[in-house]
């Protein structure tokens, strides 16, 4: 790695503070699992590394009046040992657990997947149909965004210098939506995401689709939602038959590339199944939520 | 530089290093701790991992800086003066390694996950050592030697509580 400058930040106010002085010639250190990598490869050349790894205030997951916050510092593995998350969302646990290995996992944070925001994320699409936002502080303030405005193309967000992304929060209204994350790499382990899907609906009366959420993620430059599928499955009756042409739908909106993992035939293929399959699984999340209510 | 003081194999460390100093390269070119291995450099095979605060961690993805007032354990800290850890009898009964270049960070995978599991499922334990790729030995033996060196701690775990109760209640 090239030389640089290196500080700790103490707390927020000292990180946003040393943000404000450093500007553009900062990078920010959070898990590390991808700047130190793109360090090593000399991708960026930053004057100085301002570390916010030891942010307490940024590792709570907690429930407030408006929803679900995670800190932007909370990991992957935190997230799959955080008794709420596992309550609320397994979909998000189900995409923390197949980001990389466990000592990646264990150094990755949430934020820090959101903000390299390569196309194949897997924290993304699971967030993005559960209608995520991000709390993004800087010397001005804070302001909150949907999460899909965090992201403006491949290793591309809106993030200015000076802005840390401080926490991501799941609107109050959509605690406990049954929702389900999908994904389809070339191995078990350790494998990036040829296609990977959120999906999330509530059950509403006489069994139909309500607030039908899609996202998939390594079809287009950023994570997409699929709007047709959605308003195609929105008040229609639940059944197999609807999740398959949902994923039909979904396939012809996603705009895949074709490159050395596989070709955009083979994803948009994937997308299909992989849309049906998350719908499948929100929807027995949805029946396993109502049993547990009954019992 | 950045001034770094760590606990590691439970002894204070300390070094004063340059900011890119990775806490791979503290350990093996400040400490002399050459048993975590420089591979991909990058936090694909895991044969750098370490144990940082409980934690198994990829120590070429982290900045030594970053370590500076945390335990770190290191393969060098597993064995005793007296005794092999028995994750180690473990991998050596089953031939668990060949070459041995992997070794270091397959065995620091395995007790982050014994320490948390004493009876991990083999999917779990094929979970907690995807981070570790082995060239040589294969993973079966591997998976073998984790089922009983996990053995091997309810074991001891059960004698320590049986040797304690008697202490208990001895006159």
């Amino acid at each position: 790695m090239k030389a640089f400058g290196y500080v700790s930040a103490k707390d927020l106010e000292h990180a946003i503070a040393l943000l404000g002085e450093h500007g553009a010639k900062a990078k920010i250190l959070a898990g590390g699992t991808d700047l130190l990598v793109e360090l090593k490869h000399a991708a960026h050349d930053p004057e100085v590394i301002v570390d916010v790894s030891r942010l307490r205030e940024l590792k709570d997951i907690a429930v407030a009046d408006d929803g679900l916050h995670i800190g932007a510092l909370v990991t992957h593995s935190d997230i799959m040992n955080s008794p709420v998350i596992r309550d609320m969302f397994p979909a998000l646990v189900a995409a923390a657990h197949s980001i990389g290995a466990m000592q990646t996992r264990n150094l990755g944070t949430l934020g820090g997947n959101l903000v390299t925001c390569v196309p194949s994320m897997d924290s993304g699409p699971a967030l993005i149909a559960l209608d995520a936002s991000v709390t993004v502080a800087n010397a001005e303030g804070q302001r909150r965004m949907p999460l899909a405005e965090l992201f403006v193309g491949p290793r591309k967000t809106s993030l200015k210098p000076g802005d840390l992304l401080v926490d991501i929060v799941i609107p109050k209204d959509n605690l406990g939506k049954p929702a389900a994350f999908e994904k389809f790499g070339l191995r078990k382990g350790q494998a990036l995401a040829l296609v990977n899907v959120g999906a999330s609906f509530w059950v509403g009366d006489n069994s139909v689709f309500v607030a039908p959420r899609i996202a998939l993620g390594a079809v287009a430059p950023t994570v997409m939602r699929a709007p047709k599928a959605e308003a195609f499955l929105d008040g229609c009756k639940i059944s197999a038959e609807a999740m398959a042409e949902a994923g039909r739908i979904a396939a012809m909106e996603a705009k895949p590339i074709s490159d050395f993992r596989a070709s955009a035939d083979y994803r948009r293929d994937l997308v299909a199944v992989l849309v049906k399959r998350a719908l499948a699984n929100a929807q027995a999340r949805a029946t396993a939520k109502e049993k547990e209510l009954v019992a | 530089m950045t001034d770094v003081t760590m606990i590691v194999n439970g002894q204070v460390r300390g070094a004063s290093v340059p900011p890119e100093t990775t806490l791979l390269q503290l350990l093996r070119d400040n400490f002399n701790l050459t048993g975590a291995k420089l591979g991909c450099d990058v936090g694909d095979c895991g044969a750098c991992t370490v144990i940082v605060d409980g934690q198994a961690v990829n120590s070429c993805l982290m900045l030594a800086g970053q370590a500076d007032g945390r335990q770190v354990l290191t393969i060098e800290g597993l064995a005793s003066r007296e005794r092999l850890h028995p994750i180690q009898t473990a991998f050596e009964n089953s031939g668990g390694l060949q070459c041995g270049f992997c070794g270091p960070g397959v065995l620091l995978s395995a007790k982050a996950l014994l320490d948390e599991n004493l009876n991990p499922s083999t999917q779990e334990i094929r979970d907690a050592l995807s981070g570790n790729l082995c060239r040589c030995t294969g993973y079966t033996k591997m998976i073998e030697a984790v089922q009983d060196a996990a053995r091997l701690l309810r074991e001891e775990s059960r004698a320590q509580l049986t040797h304690a109760r008697t202490e208990a209640t001895a006159p």
